[in-house]
């Protein structure tokens, strides 16, 4: 008991002034944030004990009537921390109160979907984060924030290009052939999101829209007891965006700014000058003697001297990658009255990646109102207005842009060192084609000099957007409230791209380039729903049924020109001598659906939730558009129990929630609005018109359906200082969509048809703990875990459990395979068996098991394939591929500590995943055979008999021994790393200092994101995925670049 | 206080009715056709037949690359670049089941396949809709298509006819129309039996072709009687079949003497040569050719002239025939080459995007060689060295065939075949005239980039199937 009373003083900083004690006296006081120093207006002051209380007002003030001697006074706010202050009979004076943010409140407020409830009452599984964990991040969109921040939710970053979606997966990867991206709601309307930009060179996503510091809180809906009430669109989670509303008091007003630097982190090693030429002429070396031929005058790679002499070095990293400098501004402003309260924010935001020309820029502003009109008429309005600009050149990083010779990554890793970028008048070193120039190399290089290809090109993808909705809700009855919405979402898009007719540019040769695509998004959606909440005695119930529509009408169009009249120009509007449509789309999905919800409980233990939604959507077949959809949920609040309250258990134990759902859901999130129909697409043979096949339909296409049962616990212990969930999840995905494998000779568009074939389970357990370790008067710290352990399974295919293929950007990169008995998009390839000490050879292991080598060159009397024995071998072929890895992580999580220190606070976040293999394609490419720089592990290559080495001997524009055609095992690498996501230091400056200077509160920090990794992975990153989204070919790192370190500071003000 | 209930009851009324559900449920495509309405009208069938076409002109097939693929085995080219992208595999013979250009040219032909056999299944599920005459027309279209098609696949697939009569293995042979899951798995046919349909399909289209489309622009790029007489001198000549190559190119090359026209159906004969190549694609040498406008062209690695010439991936091995005798440099042949730094490229196909010129598929001296060489096997050397001579003598009138070299039937033979790669370079027949001869496919090179000898017995003598046939095919 000691130490609960040790600390309680401790959590309680009260200020004395001695006094005489008077008989029912009144005591007046201040309660502010422990955070943030702002005045905390609404919090309930009350003696204990008794039913005199009080409301602080605006200014966080109270004044109260208290009897006379020493009593305890309680302070209650939502969100914050119960405190209860002893006022000694003497006290006379000011009674400041710190209240402390509650992480974990019981009886905080989530939302759930067209509602809210209680943490007490909700028995799905969901997690709020609060806004503020990621409004100081130096992100584009929130979405990347939320990085090892919740249990059961995996975000990765597939490249360091700015504004790319992030991967998102809530309980694993819950389709093959549809999207496993979250619904994504924002204010209640559901909102489009993955990469919405027409120009595959930049990334664009919607979810950059919105600001990330005007988001109050994320809710995380996992179970389907709390998605089902979002029916066939909730099998991947959903998540729910709360935007920052105003609060009764007075005006407040603050700025939040940051600056931050960012630089590209764990670059290959590659060659210098010296090292290429000699690798390189080994290389040619070795292909003639393998072929017979004569070694005389064998070298194509030679040195270059610069004007002044000195050898040509060039490090190509230093022309590709930059410090990016970036910048961000919010101003906010939010109060209220009795009866109307507001949130207005503007911000700016002007972000500089690591890669060249790889910018990002927002501005936009929010106005969010409520008022309430009279008795029984409530309105609430949310309007936000937001530019946005994404560019970038292409960074090879994007999905199907891997192979592409304009790609960033890539050139950066490969182009000849000896060749300089620059001519001896200081003019690109180009050819007359385009090309990078070769100095005194004799090859010729495909690849064009970068300097030239990014000033020469530009390509942007800009939205405008505005969201808003409005809505009322009429009170009709006591407890009964009838609320409609009406909200509109219409992005507009427009893409522009250029690539110069100058030389050096790609677009050389066709005389330039440049084309507009305009691209709009509307979506409207209009909710209705009643609601009813009633207490009878211990009884506690409400319900909510609800209609909804929501309808988005996509289209975009463009034209691109070629042949530039003059050089000069560089924009579409020029004048061009050729003119052709590009980028033009137009469709249309719907949905409309009924769904209702019933919540009761007894006596605030026992929790019963049914949750229903009927579900029509445009995109299914004909005779399946409608699915139904509901779960079913019970918790039982153990703690609020007699006997555990008696229990000596509780002086460990303080409070145990026990829970358990079932649900089902639907997923009918096709890519194709048109998926479900037999269809012919029109086009042209010269100038004739033409229809063809072009995607096999199937009417009974339905959705598919997700059963999930979660069974967990919620545990505070001590005085609730550390809580615990533990949760253990099971989702069985039936009827799985798929794009059923057909065979090519079948001549079937994509050589695919959408069916209801297959099925998976994601199985798991999720543990999420917070800890309240030390709380002093000047020192605290606070720590938080979260871990997840999700197995993924694939229990059937198409007919025949026909395995699927994923590939990254061409054919030949085959590399992941959807396979029964293993998880979506396993590893997939040709089984190396080292390399054959006595020639240098790579060794593969046959489908019979046997052992085949390899030589790019065969002389006379030898074989291209032979067995060790010397004897011709059949090629290796996809029929000897076997399964080389899981991609998908079998654990991840997050670890956080922050501490505070009188005004000082510090934090660190770590993220972990890991379980996983990765194909690494860039070490392919890093060791690639033809006029490729490689890094240098290609040193360690074979040279002569009896040399043991992993890497083969070099043999000029072999492609197949290192990877470069096909997969092979030994670019197959553990994913296991824990990163330093972030670390932050901050001071907040005294109150005393600020007083008179009319700001209220001063923070100023510094952080570093992705400081550290630690990781045995080579690559450049491990959270790389150059298929981005993609569920069946995840795991793949193939000429993308990796993620940005940064540094930022930052600076807060309240008003 | 009532007001509430007549404004919510409003609200709640307006909120249900302003939808229709129906419509808003059952969206349809406005850029695309539902399968149940793309028989409808004459001109969608007309549609659907340029849909076949216009699947032979993937990118991947006879819109370029195949031509490409086919023409750089051969030892008229050297590589330069040394990309993958760009038909370096093919150059060296270094393809994988697995590699980009096998698996895209597979999916290409067999598109073709599929859609010719939609149209000929819709046509005989949709009858009435248009003229009897114009169905059969149509499914004589599409047979000729798949027949083309089976021909170019099955002469890169599988081994050569002449190796052992077609005994070899061939091509899954699908003659049904695909739009469902059903018939995955095919077997493979025998190269005979894949020849065989390819005959049955050619002949079917004889007689169901017209004998002309009525402009030169269709009779160029839609077949017509003697598209498919034409083609079958190329497949009989592919069977070492010289009776019939003889057989069928009398009836476009009626004549025992220069001049050389066909004189039923369209009036075949040979043009201006450098006229064709530059400007004037519809001529009648032209018997089918594939053509390119501005809405409908291919640029970059898409485009073979852009390979070939713009961006100069390939030039004119010195070693071949490039810089053979036969080929004069008064030959106006020399015209469909750029000659830069002591370098030939070839620009056939145009220098500057858009490229438009047309890809041939077939031209009339190919028939005429054909037939020479038919002709020759069979030992009538006189008629053989006329044809001969008609094609070499329209470009280089002056040149006279050194002595010997028109003495035997052999040696007729062998300036035939020489005659073919001046000809008929880049337009797809080099390493097929090596494969069909039995041949190895001889080594070439440059400093830089070097390509070994294949002999008949090497495995990478042909290409290997398709990785995306062997994952889903499991009768493969």
């Amino acid at each position: 008991m000691k130490e609960i009373y040790l600390f309680r003083k401790i959590i309680i900083l009260v200020l004395f002034f001695a006094s005489d004690a008077w008989a029912n006296r009144s005591i007046s006081g201040f309660v502010k944030d422990k955070n943030t120093g702002e005045a905390l207006a609404g919090v309930s002051v009350l003696v204990k004990g008794t039913t005199q209380g009080a409301i602080t007002d605006g200014n966080g003030s109270f004044t109260l009537q208290v009897p006379a001697g020493a009593v305890t006074v309680v302070f209650t706010s939502i969100g914050y921390v119960t405190r209860e202050v002893t006022v000694q009979s003497d006290h006379d004076g000011q009674l400041l109160v710190e209240l402390e943010e509650d992480s974990r409140n019981l009886d905080e407020l989530i939302v759930v979907g067209y509602g809210t409830q209680t943490r007490n009452e909700f028995t799905g599984s969901a997690v709020q984060i609060k806004g503020d964990l990621i409004k100081e991040q130096p992100v584009q969109s929130f979405d990347q924030a939320l990085q090892g921040k919740a249990a059961g939710v995996s975000i990765a970053q597939p490249n360091g290009v700015l504004n790319n979606p992030p991967v998102i997966r809530i309980r694993g990867v819950n389709s093959i052939s549809l999207s496993s991206y979250p619904l994504i709601v924002v204010d209640g309307v559901p909102v489009n999101t993955g990469n919405i930009s027409a120009d595959s060179n930049v990334p664009n996503n919607p979810l950059g829209d919105i600001n990330p510091a005007d988001i109050e809180s994320i809710d995380i809906l996992k179970d389907a007891a709390s998605t089902a009430i979002y029916g066939s669109r909730a099998a991947a989670g959903v998540l729910l965006i709360t935007t920052k509303r105003g609060k009764e008091g007075r005006v407040r007003v603050g700025y939040e700014g940051w600056v931050g630097i960012s630089n590209a982190v764990r670059l290959p090693e590659v060659l210098n000058a010296e090292e290429f030429i000699a690798i390189k002429n080994e290389s040619v070396l070795n292909s003639r003697l393998l072929a017979g031929a004569s070694a005389e005058n064998y070298e194509q790679f030679f040195a270059d001297q610069n004007p002044d002499g000195s050898p040509v070095d060039t490090r190509w990293y230093d022309y590709i990658y930059r410090t990016g400098v970036s910048h961000n501004h919010g101003v906010n402003i939010s109060g209220g009255t009795q009866n109307t309260s507001y949130y207005f924010s503007a911000n700016y935001s002007d972000q500089k990646g690591f890669l060249v020309d790889n910018d990002f820029k927002r501005n936009g502003i929010r106005f969010n109102i409520d008022h309430k009109v009279n008795g029984w008429l409530k309105l609430r309005g949310n309007f936000s207005y937001n530019n946005t600009f994404n560019q970038s050149p292409n960074s090879g990083s994007l999905p199907n842009n891997a192979q592409l010779i304009i790609g960033a990554a890539r050139m950066s890793f490969i182009l000849p060192p000896n060749v300089s970028p620059f001519n001896a008048d200081g003019s690109w070193n180009v050819t007359p084609t385009g090309q990078i120039g070769n100095g005194n190399n004799k090859i010729v290089s495909s690849y064009y000099n970068p300097l030239a290809l990014f000033e020469l090109s530009e390509y942007t993808s800009e939205n405008d957007r505005v969201l808003g909705n409005l809505g009322a809700t009429f009170r009709l009855l006591k407890g009964l409230d009838l609320t409609t919405t009406y909200s509109v979402d219409r992005l507009k898009t427009e893409n522009i791209g250029f690539n110069s007719s100058k030389t050096g540019s790609s677009s050389t040769t066709t005389g330039g380039n440049a084309y507009n695509i305009s691209a709009l998004r509307n979506n409207w959606n209009w909710t209705t729903t009643l609601n009813y909440d009633t207490r009878l005695a211990k009884n506690h119930i409400s319900g909510l049924a609800g209609y909804d529509v929501q309808k988005f009408s996509n289209s975009g169009w463009g034209a691109s020109v070629t042949q530039a009249a003059d050089s000069y120009f560089e924009d579409y509007q020029g004048t061009w001598g050729n003119i052709t449509p590009t980028g033009n789309f137009i469709n249309e999905r719907a949905y409309v659906s009924y769904f209702g919800r019933i919540n009761y409980d007894y006596a605030d233990r026992y929790f019963f939730t049914l949750n229903y939604r009927r579900d029509g959507s445009s995109p299914l077949g004909v005779n399946f558009k409608f699915g139904d959809f509901g779960g079913a949920s019970a918790g039982w609040l153990v703690s609020e129990e007699e006997f555990f309250k008696n229990s000596s258990v509780r002086s460990i134990l303080s409070s145990a929630k026990l829970k358990a759902s079932w649900g089902r859901v639907g997923n009918g999130n096709l890519n194709n609005a048109y998926g479900s129909l037999e269809l012919y697409g029109a086009s042209l043979y010269g100038s004739a018109p033409t229809w063809a096949l072009s995607q096999a339909g199937n009417p009974d296409l339905a959705w598919e359906t997700s059963n999930q049962t979660n069974i967990g616990a919620e545990l505070g212990f001590w005085n609730n200082r550390i809580q615990a969930e533990i949760t253990w999840f099971n989702n069985d995905v039936n009827g799985l969509i798929l794009n059923a494998p057909q065979a090519p000779s079948k001549g079937i568009p994509g050589d695919a048809i959408l069916a209801n074939v297959g099925s998976l389970y994601n199985r798991g357990l999720e543990l999420g703990i917070n800890a309240g370790l030390i709380r002093k008067d000047n020192f605290s710290w606070s720590a938080g875990l979260n871990f997840t352990s999700v197995t993924n399974k694939v229990t059937a295919l198409a007919e025949g459990n026909a395995d699927i293929i994923g590939t990254t950007h061409v054919a030949a990169n085959a590399f992941n395979v959807t396979r029964v008995g293993h998880s979506v998009g396993s590893l997939y390839g040709a089984v190396v068996d080292g390399v054959n000490p006595d020639n240098g050879r790579v060794v593969f292991i046959n489908k019979d098991g046997k052992k085949v080598q390899f030589t790019h060159v065969a002389g006379a009397g030898d074989y291209r394939w032979s067995y060790l024995d010397g004897t011709e071998a059949p090629a290796i072929t996809a029929a000897d591929y076997q399964i080389l890895g899981n991609a998908l992580p079998k654990w991840f999580g997050g670890f956080s500590n922050s501490f505070t220190w009188y005004n000082f606070d510090l934090g660190f976040n770590f993220t972990f995943a890991g379980g996983n293999y990765i194909m690494n394609g860039t070490r392919a490419t890093l060791l690639d055979q033809r006029y490729f720089n490689n890094s240098t592990e290609i040193l360690s290559r074979w040279q002569k008999p009896g040399d043991i080495t992993h890497v083969p001997r070099l043999v000029y524009n072999d492609q197949l021994s290192n990877g470069n055609s096909g997969p092979v095992s030994t670019n197959v690498e553990k994913g296991d790393f824990l990163r330093l996501q972030n670390i932050s230091f901050g001071y907040r400056l005294p109150p005393g200092i600020l007083e008179g200077s009319g700001i209220g509160s001063v923070r100023l920090y510094t952080q570093v994101s992705n400081a550290f990794l630690w990781t045995r992975y080579s690559g450049l990153d491990p959270e790389s995925s150059s298929n981005s989204n993609s569920n069946t070919s995840p795991g793949v790192e193939l000429n993308s670049i990796g993620q940005a370190r940064t540094f930022t500071f930052g600076l807060n003000l309240g008003f | 206080m009532k007001n509430k209930y007549i404004l919510s009851g409003l609200l709640l009324i307006l909120s249900f009715t302003s939808c229709d559900q129906d419509q808003l449920l059952n969206t349809v495509p406005p850029t695309q056709l539902s399968s149940a309405d793309v028989f409808d009208t004459p001109e969608r069938i007309l549609g659907l037949v340029n849909g076949v076409y216009k699947a032979l002109k993937s990118s991947s097939f006879y819109g370029g690359r195949y031509l490409l693929y086919t023409d750089v085995r051969g030892e008229d080219f050297i590589n330069i670049t040394g990309n993958t992208f760009t038909g370096y595999e093919s150059w060296n013979n270094s393809y994988a089941p697995g590699s980009n250009d096998i698996i895209n040219l597979w999916s290409a032909g067999y598109t073709t396949i599929n859609q010719a056999n939609i149209l000929i299944d819709g046509l005989q599920k949709n009858t009435g809709k248009i003229d009897a005459s114009l169905e059969l027309q149509y499914i004589a279209e599409a047979k000729f298509l798949r027949a083309l098609t089976y021909y170019s696949l099955v002469t890169v697939y599988a081994r050569p006819y002449n190796e052992n009569n077609g005994a070899s293995p061939g091509l899954p042979l699908r003659l049904l129309a695909e739009t469902t899951p059903a018939n995955n798995d095919l077997a493979r046919s025998t190269v005979a039996e894949v020849y065989g349909q390819v005959l049955k399909d050619l002949d079917d289209a004889e007689a169901g072709l017209p004998q002309s489309h009525g402009n030169a622009l269709l009779n160029t790029t839609r077949a017509h009687k003697n598209t498919a007489i034409a083609l079958k001198t190329r497949v009989y000549l592919n069977q070492n079949n010289w009776d019939k190559v003889i057989e069928e190119a009398k009836k476009i090359v009626p004549q025992t003497s220069a001049p050389f026209s066909a004189t039923t159906g369209v009036n075949h004969q040979l043009q201006d040569v450098v006229q064709i190549f530059a400007g004037n694609f519809t001529t009648t040498e032209s018997v089918f050719s594939i053509p390119f406008t501005n809405l409908d062209n291919y640029g970059g690695q898409s485009s073979i002239a852009y390979i070939y010439n713009t961006n100069s991936e390939y030039y004119l091995n010195p070693e071949g025939v490039y810089g053979d005798a036969q080929w004069g440099v008064s030959d106006l042949r020399r015209a469909w080459l750029r000659v830069t730094g002591g370098r030939a490229f070839l620009a056939k196909y145009g220098a500057t995007a858009p490229f438009l010129n047309y890809i041939p598929v077939i031209r009339y001296p190919e028939v005429l060689l054909n037939y020479a060489e038919a002709l020759a096997r069979k030992g009538d050397t006189r008629l053989s060295a006329l044809l001969l001579k008609a094609v070499h003598g329209r470009s280089d009138a002056s040149f006279v065939f050194p002595e010997g070299s028109l003495a035997t039937s052999e040696a007729v033979l062998n300036t035939i075949l020489k005659e073919r790669r001046i000809e008929l370079l880049g337009e797809g027949f080099r390493s097929n005239d090596l494969l069909r001869n039995l041949l190895p496919i001889p080594a070439k090179g440059s400093a830089s980039l070097s390509a070994e000898r294949i002999d008949p017995r090497d495995e990478n003598y042909i290409f290997p199937l398709s990785n995306a046939e062997i994952a889903t095919n499991k009768l493969l």
